[in-house]
């Protein structure tokens, strides 16, 4: 065999051939729509991280606030005669 | 399935998924690279087309699997750290148990030796069958189909691994260390043991191995020309190889790396004699190969290790050698810095470009039914796009790669250490190498080069499944084009009478073609015949890809086609002019052969970008590691922390953005520690470095950024027109930066872990705030009162730096923050920080030594020795933005507060009031209050016992004796006796009530300005009118004030409107509107500070307005005898002005004219005012002057009369012209007349000092001082 090549039955490889292209159709299509899937979750956890810290630091700021005000009142209940009205 | 998937995922996406971060940080691969290591293709596939390539297969997955564990000794090899340095030393007390010690020794090292003992069998037997294989598939007489071209692929990485083992083994020194350790601790150990000798001998082997350079190669050498058939492979292998070079189409980085790594090793093996070396030359012109060496001289081979094939060549080859392989060292071809510019013109470019051709996509994807051609010319320029973007992103990893390389190739050999000269000896290598080798420019270069890399890489990353299936559409459709019209055309004309070319063609067609994607067209399979199109087929998309194996196939065949099966062939690949093949096909063939190549790659969509964009190497250093002995380098050292370092030193707003991407490099670094080097302990190290720099990094970080926000703000607060006509104003303004990019990171990766910068950052900006604020404080508290108009400015241009600030990021309120400061949280606390300092500085400092000058109503300091001494703590130092940020906006800014610092007027007063604000300002005032009340009490004994000391009678000054007699009856009355010693002292206290009273009359005035502000401010919203006569009218329609009106109004109509969703917010609104209808209109009149101070002054003296002011007994004014205060403070008074011309510390310089203010209030409060007028002493003085003056002037007429005197007699003017002033103040701001209409009894007798009331409860509504 001086050359290579020479599909031995070329017919059935042929056939067997448009198969596999209509099968891997089927196959890339689907794991192409897990991918988007996969991407989506992983595209929807970020977006939801970057939400929730956000949310954090409003929690934060608020929490800060509540805190101060939690001194002052108690500073304020701690010395009631100053607050009371003249009776 | 009730779903359609396309449905399902089209409803995903109208999730929102917008995200505020912006893309500063690369993109993590971390799964996608471990797949990419673990995934090798195995061509199981292959023998479906029955192509008889099972041989070939079979040998391509063994190569394939010796490759990839020979990369698994490379990483052991190259991350094989010495032992030798950690093993411990025995003490001289425990020498007995030293042959413990070695046997334990010898267990450690004998794990390692293991493994290097695996590596040199590995070596021999992937030699040997590296060797085979060639020999096997280049035998002339072959009866098996290949090699392939993926399994010549093969045998270059194989050898490619082999060269690179090799080349590691002779640089780790520490490797032979450890042997000869391990064979001296093996001698000591090995003399109990029995049979011995196999053990020996396999370590004198491993001995050879490790100690012979270039073991392996040699070894390889061996095995192959053991059966002299090789040469052809060779050839082949290297004509491919320089073909490949020449063409740099189809060629990655890595492969081109590969390729150039293992060029010099195959001339070196096909020249291993005369015969074979000019058997090469003929095939390869030698210049050829020659020009390949000179343009790469340096290749990257591990990360700090680099390859010379000039070196190789040198040193191993006995034929080439000769050859005059002078090497030019085109330094400007390898720095990064000489290419920087083109660059980032093309990544500008092709972002835009990439960019606009997916928005291509996506529109193409929302429209229906597009038009087809429309559709393939998107599609295409998608696949265009992205075999660009491969390009380019490989282009540019190289770079930094060669780069890299040549540094390390070019140690930096005049380092000028900006630290200590003494270090120079010490610098270890790896610092000459990367520390002091890369010039700021470079590192500039490197940033940005990172930036481009990672920022293109996560944009092509992020696009990977919406250009997927465009990409396989494009790829389909080219392969079938090839296939279906292509070919036919050549099996049509050219190849029609060749018949063993025409079966490889349609063998190429049997393989790959898909008929049945043009079903709609032709329905039969007829057009295997060719078909009668001339055109060509057309072909409906299908978005599927051939599998590696179909373009395995494909590109052997198209090998097969050209070459003609033949090793032998001389002259190149597609090169030949003496093939059967015309010209023009042999073109096509070609460019799909290459094409085909990079399929593969593009197919491999994600893995490739991972590789591309992979930049970990820049952090290893195993080898520098080894020669400097040392366990790690400092991260000043580290390439990536250096970058960062220089993004954040050189402040430079362009690449500031670009300020995380290095921190990929140590992602990536990690991931290769992991994933391809396998060693935890790698891991440790970066992740150790990683925390540590980015400690570091964030707060050099928030550093900057309060700095840049500082001087921002302190930029704003410079007077602009001041600036404008300035010649160096520039100077002053603030080279804009952003940080917004930067502070809205909320997911920082870094090694895995997300990291909220932004909430890192905004703590810190509390925290640094916070200080700031105190510092300023400890810094006012160092200083004195005067300093207060300084504070405010520094507090402004904080506070307008917090307000610029809270733009990009959240943080704690700028009133909250002082107010903790200023330790004024609490309810029931009125004194803040500031107000008790104040007070206490008032106290200590500004009451008894500052004095006052009525006319330019300023408090200036003594100029004499302070008469109380003050003690206080040192100004504290700080950074500059601590102050107004950079150096020169606090030159200006200084500047400005130093003309207020030497004084205490009227803008401290307006700083003071807006500092302390209505919450602690009354309690200054009563603390004020206090002390003169305080005052009166402590100067009453004195005044007591200077009333005691005054003679019975004091007549008034009689004219006859002129000014010098007036003098001298003056000076023999007024003795003071032994009391003269509190003179002095009731003096100062007067002073000290004089200054608390004006101090008090310029606060009065401040605040009356500021209410006014208020109140024409609120009036309108009130509904106050300005009446006829100055009075404030009310308007009266409906009753109430507009701004209740607006917002009642503004609700009613808001919520009848039907769209209104929450109508109670709006009511809390108009309800919110009356309550400060109510609040402001209640804090209308308010009163004057200074006339309650005048009242509460009165109040405090009426306690002693019996021993001040005594009721004469006679019931008439009396001249002589009185004792009442006026008489004291008369006496006082012609004393101190007296004292105040003779001696020259004028007495005037210690008490300023806040005497008078002290004396003249008590006078005028207890309604001595007119007694005073009329039998003052000076007053009398000056009476008897004016007389004089007048009788002299007619007899001599001379101004100047009374020789001696007239310094005195101004003196006295002056100090009765001050008098009257301040007696005019009070009548006006304390008018008594109501009260002295009454002051003359119905007999007749006036009523020296009427009490009025003043009612105690008011004084009650000021805080007490000591709350």
């Amino acid at each position: 065999m001086a050359r290579a090549g020479g599909i031995t039955n070329a017919v059935n490889v042929g056939i067997a051939v448009q198969a596999d292209w209509e099968n891997r159709e089927f196959i890339s299509h689907i794991s192409l729509n897990v991918r988007r899937l996969f991407d989506f979750l992983v595209q929807f956890e970020a977006t939801t991280k970057s939400k929730l810290a956000s949310l954090n630091e409003k929690l934060d700021v608020l929490e800060r606030k509540l805190e101060l005000l939690e001194v002052q009142v108690g500073t304020a209940s701690a010395n009631p005669s100053l607050f009371a009205r003249d009776a | 399935m009730a779903v359609p998937v396309e449905e399902a995922i089209a409803a995903l996406s109208t999730f929102s998924l917008e995200d505020e971060q912006a893309e500063v940080q690369g993109r993590e691969f971390g799964f996608r690279l471990i797949a990419a290591q673990r995934i090798v293709p195995s061509y199981s596939d292959v023998s479906a087309y029955r192509l008889s390539l099972t041989e070939d297969t079979k040998a391509l997955n063994q190569l394939n699997a010796l490759i990839q564990e020979g990369k698994e000794m490379g990483s052991v090899l190259y991350t094989y750290r010495s032992c030798v340095k950690a093993l411990p030393q025995l003490p001289d007390n425990m020498k007995q148990s030293q042959a413990d010690l070695y046997l334990e020794t010898y267990q450690v090292l004998d794990l390692e030796m293991s493994r290097l003992r695996e590596i040199q069998r590995w070596q021999a037997s992937a030699a040997a069958k590296l060797a085979a294989d060639m020999q096997r598939f280049s035998r002339p007489e072959r009866r098996i189909n290949g090699p392939t071209v993926t399994h010549l692929w093969s045998m270059l990485k194989l050898l490619d691994t082999l060269v690179q083992l090799d080349h590691l083994k002779n640089a780790k020194a520490s490797i032979p260390n450890d042997f000869s350790w391990y064979k001296r601790t093996f001698t000591q150990v090995s003399v109990q043991w029995h049979d011995t000798d196999t053990m020996r001998e396999e370590l004198d082997d491993l001995q050879i191995f490790l100690s012979t350079r270039w073991a392996i190669l040699l070894n390889l050498h061996v095995e192959m020309f053991r059966v002299n058939n090789v040469e052809d492979i060779l050839q082949v292998l290297i004509v491919f190889a320089v073909e490949s070079l020449e063409l740099d189409f189809a060629l990655l980085f890595p492969e081109r790396h590969i390729l150039l790594r293992v060029l010099p090793i195959l001339v070196v093996l096909a020249t291993s004699s005369e015969k074979d070396s000019e058997s090469l030359y003929k095939r390869v012109k030698i210049n050829r190969l020659i020009n390949i060496f000179k343009n790469d001289p340096v290749i990257p081979a591990f990360p700090d290790l680099h390859l010379s094939p000039v070196a190789i060549m040198k040193e191993l080859s006995i034929y080439f050698q000769n050859e005059a392989l002078t090497c030019y060292t085109y330094q400007r071809h390898y720095l990064i810095i000489n290419h920087i510019g083109s660059i980032r013109a093309e990544h500008d470019d092709f972002a835009i470009r990439f960019s606009s051709s997916m928005n291509q996509l996506l529109l193409l994807k929302a429209t229906d039914n597009p038009d087809i051609d429309w559709c393939k010319e998107v599609k295409g320029n998608i696949y265009d796009m992205v075999v660009e973007g491969f390009q380019l992103l490989s282009r540019w990893t190289a770079r930094i790669w060669e780069q890299c390389a040549w540094k390390f190739s070019r140690p930096c050999k005049d380092i000028v250490p900006s630290e200590t000269q003494e270090a120079l000896a010490s610098f270890s290598d790896y610092e000459k190498v990367v520390r002091y080798n890369y010039s700021a420019e470079e590192r500039k270069a490197l940033v940005e080069l990172v930036g481009y890399i990672k920022s293109i890489g996560s944009l092509m990353q992020c696009n990977d499944t919406l250009v997927a299936d465009a990409l396989w559409e494009t790829i389909h459709a080219e392969v079938q084009d090839f296939v279906q019209n292509t070919l036919a055309t050549m099996l049509r004309t050219t190849f029609r009478k060749k018949k063993d070319l025409s079966r490889i063609l349609s063998d190429m067609r049997t393989l790959s073609a898909d008929w049945m994607a043009n079903t709609s067209k032709s329905e039969s399979g007829s057009l295997q015949q060719g078909g009668d199109e001339s055109k060509g087929n057309f072909f409906y998309p299908r978005p599927v890809a051939p599998t590696a194996a179909q373009a395995h196939c494909l590109q052997f065949l198209i090998y097969e086609a050209v070459s003609g099966g033949n090793l032998r062939k001389p002259g190149g690949l597609f090169g030949n002019s003496g093939s059967e093949i015309p010209v023009n096909d042999l073109k096509q063939l070609e460019t799909f052969f290459y094409k085909l190549r990079f399929f593969l790659h593009i197919l491999d969509y994600s893995v490739t970008v991972a590789t591309l964009t992979d930049l970990g190497f820049l952090w290893f250093r195993e080898f520098y590691l080894e020669s400097s002995r040392v366990i790690q380098f400092p991260i000043e050292c580290s390439l990536p922390w250096m970058l960062v370092d220089y993004v954040l030193e050189s402040q430079n707003a362009g690449i500031l953005e670009s300020v995380l991407m290095p921190f990929d490099i140590y992602n990536d670094s990690a991931q290769q520690a992991l994933v391809l080097l396998k060693q935890r302990f790698l891991y440790d190290e970066i992740e150790a470095e990683v925390d540590h720099c980015f400690d570091i990094f964030v707060s050099k970080l928030c550093d900057s950024i309060f700095t840049y926000y500082k001087s921002w703000a302190a930029s704003e607060l410079l007077d602009t027109s001041f600036l404008f006509a300035l010649d160096n104003g520039e100077k002053y303004s603030v080279e804009p930066m952003r940080f917004t990019a930067l502070l809205k990171m909320t997911r920082v990766k870094l090694l895995g872990r997300m990291i909220d910068l932004r909430s890192l950052i905004a703590d810190r900006m509390n925290k640094v705030f916070r200080d700031n604020i105190e510092f300023l404080f400890d810094r006012f508290e160092s200083q004195d009162l005067c300093a207060i108009v300084e504070l405010e400015n520094l507090l402004d241009i904080l506070k307008h730096a917090h307000g610029l600030l809270s733009r990009d990021l959240s943080i704690d309120s700028f009133s909250i923050m002082l107010n903790e400061m200023q330790e004024n949280i609490s309810l029931v606390s009125y004194c803040s920080r500031l107000a008790s300092q104040i007070w206490s500085e008032m106290q200590n400092d500004f009451l008894p030594n500052f004095i006052l000058c009525n006319t330019t109503q300023r408090f200036t300091r003594s100029s004499k020795v302070p008469l109380v001494p003050i003690q206080k703590p040192s100004v504290p130092s700080a950074k500059p933005n601590f102050y107004c940020g950079t150096k020169d906006l606090n030159a200006a800014h200084q500047s400005f507060a130093r003309l207020h610092s030497g004084f205490f007027g009227m803008p401290h007063m307006f700083s003071i009031v807006r500092l302390l604000g209505s919450r602690s300002l009354p309690w200054l005032i009563r603390a004020l209050l206090d002390h003169v009340s305080n005052k009166i009490a402590a100067v009453e004994p004195m005044i007591t016992g200077l009333q005691e000391a005054l003679p019975k009678s004091i007549g008034l000054l009689p004219f006859d004796g002129g000014v010098t007699g007036c003098m001298r009856l003056v000076k023999e009355q007024l003795s003071w006796g032994t009391k003269s010693q509190l003179k002095s002292e009731v003096l100062r206290g007067i002073k000290e009530i004089g200054s608390v009273l004006y101090w008090l009359g310029l606060l009065d005035i401040v605040l009356r300005e500021t209410d006014t502000t208020h109140f024409m401010q609120t009036a309108p919203w009130l509904g106050l009118l300005p009446g006829a006569d100055g009075q404030i009218l009310h308007s009266q329609d409906g009753g109430e004030s507009p701004i209740v009106n607006l917002f009642k109004s503004a609700t009613s109509v808001i919520v009848s409107n039907p769209g209104c969703r929450n109508p109670t917010s709006f009511h809390i609104l108009s309800k919110q509107a009356e309550a400060a209808d109510l609040l402001y209109k209640a804090n209308m009149n308010t009163g004057s500070v200074l006339e309650y101070a005048l009242a509460f002054t009165s109040a405090a003296l009426d306690k002693y307005c019996s021993k001040w002011s005594a009721v004469p007994k006679t019931g008439f004014i009396d001249i002589t005898t009185s004792k009442d205060f006026y008489r004291i403070y008369s006496g006082l008074q012609i004393w101190y002005l007296e004292e105040s011309v003779r001696v020259t510390p004028s007495s005037h310089e210690v008490l300023g004219d806040s005497i008078a203010w002290g004396g003249c209030t008590i006078i005028y409060l207890l309604g001595q005012q007119l007694h005073f007028e009329l039998l003052d002493f000076s007053y009398q003085v000056l009476n008897v002057a004016e007389v004089e003056s007048a009788s002299i002037s007619q007899a001599h007429k001379s101004p100047h009369f009374v020789q001696g005197w007239d310094g005195l007699l101004e003196v006295m003017k002056k100090a009765r012209r001050l008098n009257n002033h301040v007696f005019s103040m009070l009548k006006a701001r304390c008018p008594l007349e109501d009260k002295t209409a009454c002051a003359i009894k119905q007999s007749g007798a006036p009523l020296h000092r009427v009490k009025f009331e003043n009612t105690v409860s008011a004084f009650e509504t000021l805080p007490q001082k000591e709350a």
